[in-house]
């Protein structure tokens, strides 16, 4: 899945990668310690990553990528903030994480290094619009609701919406750093806390990378039920977000049967998992449950939830209000969405056929042709109708794995060290989009970095660029329809 | 007598608008397969409310908390001056236009009083309230004028205040007057599908973002207020109802006032019956929602001059 890394020198990543991002996508820029950078590029046509290494040389700075390639935007702010890298005429450096109190003095991800000269300044300011009736209104970071924290400051005239700023990092936990230093045994406990929703999704990711480094292989069985837990996850978690939206919307009657049906996938999870939100399930070499009577009590809660799911989604989806205030709000142009590199829900509903499951090797996938979820429109209401699509196709998934599975041994490996110098690379389809762990080791068979990108990295900027232009009352909508995460955006 | 029923009308309007909001509660909770919180809950809000401390926003003046004391005063004279049980009896007389009046100044307090705390979600949703108060102001005057010209008074105690005479033609103002009354309470008391009264989304609100700053006592005379002015248009709507059937049954004064509280009971759950099966408007879409309430306000004044007319 991964190819050998190429060196590329840093001076010349930029015309390499613009040549290298007209037929695939850019999956992850990051740093090792500091000293080098490495550029994941996805080649989805051939169904594999390459990885290029160039070294920093010059005294941490180089030119930013960002003119260039927009979508690497975000990804030189983090750089930035965590390794003290100077992306040399960057637009815009923002800070990415919260750290008002200067708590964070040392780049927290460079290794520690007696000369490097950490007086870098962060640019906490906000995007400042001028004008005549012109105001701003700040929302967060503490919500109303039981929900993540982030800040996001609303430039309006009048009851549109000119411009939003989203302010990010409020549950930065270190957790990349984290991983780096813990017993390979309990990795997989704290890789699944990276955003707890897709919890099983950031397991399989895990050990997927794992199991690459270690060239394990894994059998049918495990990759079936683990292809389950995943299903069950987004189904549970579009149930969950299309039950938010209808809350949003004022359509209490709706939210409150979605989210007593959701407690029927959550059973489902416990029956197989042993855990409602599906943790401590996926590991290295196989599943750590596996018994064939859950899975015939799962078989009957799909087949009575089905109906009746789809008779509240349908009376929710054809309701008239409910396409008028959907309909053109929140609209996010194909053009927009790829120079920013959108994935996973609100790529599909811009007509991008991109899902990860398609490609690349994760569960039962690409062996299990799986019908592709995609929108035209790119409005809230095309990203509600990809997660409904989404929810029929997991059900009719579950369905048809219940069924097929094999049978064969699904016991967890007792690994206790990873070869050395080696990269493990696990993609994987969680229900907000492409999800990606990247491990290096060193030479001691040591994790040396632990890298993370949650789908909710690529799409933040995507609410920001949709929400323009849009009335004040609509941005709940807007981001519901999004339905991101903070935890898995600020690690 | 006449003190009793006085005294019995105080009970009642401390009583009831609580009870109200515990009704509508209830009946969306039980419509969406919630336990729901019990009836009273709204009395021991009200109870907590006044145990709590106040905080004041820095920016805020002492408008911000006498704003909700003189609507709260504005509101009690309101339920002596409007006939909202049958025998409701006023040692004021209850003209249309103090009540017009009455109405506008208390949103005129509202609005200083929210603007007055500084807070930006204070001021967009003043701005909010303020524009559908232009377009609301009319169908309200138009359906009390309505019922003025009809029955050739603009004392409301005259208007409810007639017995069986088989005079056919007023219902159809009554019934128009009623009707507009109804949706302009919607919008009036942002109830859904105008707004979401039990949102946490600070940026889609209207009424409730306006008294984001409010807390404690302040909190406690807000929701009191809020709940009898409802209370009272509930009132007013059922005694429109009341006496279209009156005007062809002749009834006691208690069964009239039985009568009264069934159909204010009825407005309850018919409002509950809309919070649970309807979607939020686009904010595009609230005047078109204010434009049925006016046309059923014009149509009850074509009604009424016709019905001038024709004597």
């Amino acid at each position: 899945m991964l190819n050998p890394p190429i060196i590329v020198n840093i001076n010349s990543l930029q015309e390499n990668l613009k040549a290298k991002l007209k037929d695939s996508k850019l999956g992850l820029i990051s740093s090792i310690s500091g000293q080098e950078l490495f550029t994941l590029i996805l080649n989805n046509n051939e169904g594999n990553a390459s990885l290029l290494i160039s070294n920093i040389e010059n005294n941490n700075t180089y030119s930013a990528l960002t003119p260039a390639i927009p979508q690497a935007h975000w990804f030189e702010r983090y750089l930035h903030e965590m390794f003290g890298i100077f992306p040399q005429n960057h637009p815009r450096l923002k800070s990415v994480i919260f750290n008002d109190l200067g708590i964070i003095d040392y780049p927290p991800l460079r290794s520690i290094d007696q000369n490097y000269q950490h007086n870098f300044q962060r640019d906490t300011s906000f995007l400042n619009i001028e004008g005549n009736d012109l105001y701003i209104v700040p929302v967060g970071p503490v919500h109303a609701g039981v929900i993540e924290p982030g800040h996001f400051r609303i430039s309006c005239v009048g009851e549109n919406i000119i411009n939003l700023e989203i302010r990010l990092g409020f549950v930065h936990r270190g957790i990349e750093k984290r991983l780096t230093q813990i017993p390979l045994t309990s990795l997989r406990f704290y890789a699944e806390s990276v955003s707890s929703d897709s919890s099983s999704a950031n397991a399989l990711a895990n050990t997927l990378a794992l199991e690459q480094m270690l060239e394990l292989n894994v059998s049918e069985r495990s990759k079936y039920l683990r292809t389950l837990a995943m299903e069950i996850e987004r189904l549970s978690m579009h149930i969950c977000d299309l039950g938010g939206m209808a809350t949003d919307l004022g359509f209490n009657t709706i939210a409150m049967e979605l989210a007593r049906l959701r407690g029927q996938v959550f059973a489902m999870g416990d029956y197989l998992t042993g855990s409602r939100y599906l943790r401590n399930f996926i590991g290295i070499g196989g599943v750590r449950k596996d018994d064939d009577l859950y899975l015939s009590k799962i078989k009957s809660l799909i087949i009575n939830l089905k109906p009746k799911l789809t008779k509240v989604i349908n009376f929710f989806i054809n309701n008239q209000n409910v396409y008028q205030r959907l309909h053109n709000v929140g609209k996010l142009s194909k053009s927009l969405a790829c120079d920013f590199n959108m994935v996973g829900v609100a790529a599909r509903a811009c007509n991008i056929a991109y899902d990860t499951r398609l490609i690349y090797d994760q569960g039962i996938y690409p062996a299990t042709i799986l019908k592709l979820a995609d929108e035209s429109a790119g409005d809230a209401l095309a990203r509600t109708k990809v997660r409904i699509k989404e929810i029929i196709t997991s059900i009719a998934l579950i369905e048809n794995v219940l069924d097929n599975i094999p049978q064969g041994t699904t016991q967890l490996a007792n690994v206790k060290c990873l070869p050395a110098n080696c990269i493990g690379l696990g993609i994987v389809e969680a229900f907000r989009g492409e999800l990606i762990h990247l491990i290096f080791s060193d030479e001691n068979g040591q994790i040396k970095r632990y890298a993370i990108k949650d789908p909710s990295f690529n799409n933040w900027t995507g609410l920001a660029i949709s929400a323009r232009n849009n009335l004040l009352a609509d941005f709940p909508i807007i981001n519901k329809s999004f339905a991101l995460s903070y935890s898995g955006h600020d690690l | 007598m006449k003190y009793l029923l006085i005294s019995l009308q105080i009970i009642l309007s401390l009583l009831l608008p609580l009870l109200a909001i515990g009704i509508i509660r209830q009946i969306k909770a039980k419509l969406q397969n919630r336990i729901g919180p019990p009836l009273m809950q709204p009395y021991f809000n009200l109870i907590k409310l006044f145990k709590k401390n106040q905080i004041f926003s820095h920016d805020s003046t002492w408008i911000f908390p006498l704003s909700s004391i003189i609507n709260l005063s504005i509101v009690l004279i309101l339920s002596f001056i409007v006939p909202w049980l049958p025998f409701n009896k006023s040692v004021f007389s209850g003209d249309i236009f103090l009540l017009i009046y009455l109405l506008a100044l208390m949103r005129f307090f509202t609005i200083i009083g929210s603007i007055d705390t500084g807070s930006p979600f204070s001021s967009f949703s003043t701005s909010r309230e303020v524009s559908l108060a232009v377009l609301l102001e009319p169908a309200i005057i138009l359906a009390l004028l309505a019922l003025a010209v009809t029955f050739k008074t603009s004392d409301l105690f005259q208007i409810f205040n007639y017995a069986y005479s088989l005079d056919l033609i007023k219902i159809p103002v009554l019934i128009l007057s009623a009707s507009s009354l109804f949706l302009a309470s919607v919008v009036e008391f942002s109830r859904c599908p105008v707004d979401d009264p039990t949102t946490h989304l600070e940026l889609t609100m209207i009424h409730e973002a306006m008294i984001i700053e409010n807390s404690g006592l302040n909190l406690a005379i807000v929701e009191y207020t809020y709940s009898l002015k409802l209370l009272l248009f509930y009132g007013l709507i059922a005694q429109c109802l009341t006496h279209c059937i009156l005007i062809i049954l002749n009834l006691s004064i208690l069964l009239q006032s039985i009568l009264c509280l069934l159909i204010i009971f009825s407005l309850l759950i018919l409002t509950s019956l809309i919070e649970s099966f309807s979607v939020k408007l686009s904010w595009h879409k609230v005047p078109d929602f204010i434009a049925y309430a006016l046309t059923f306000s014009f149509l009850a004044v074509f009604a009424a001059i016709i019905n001038g007319v024709s004597l």
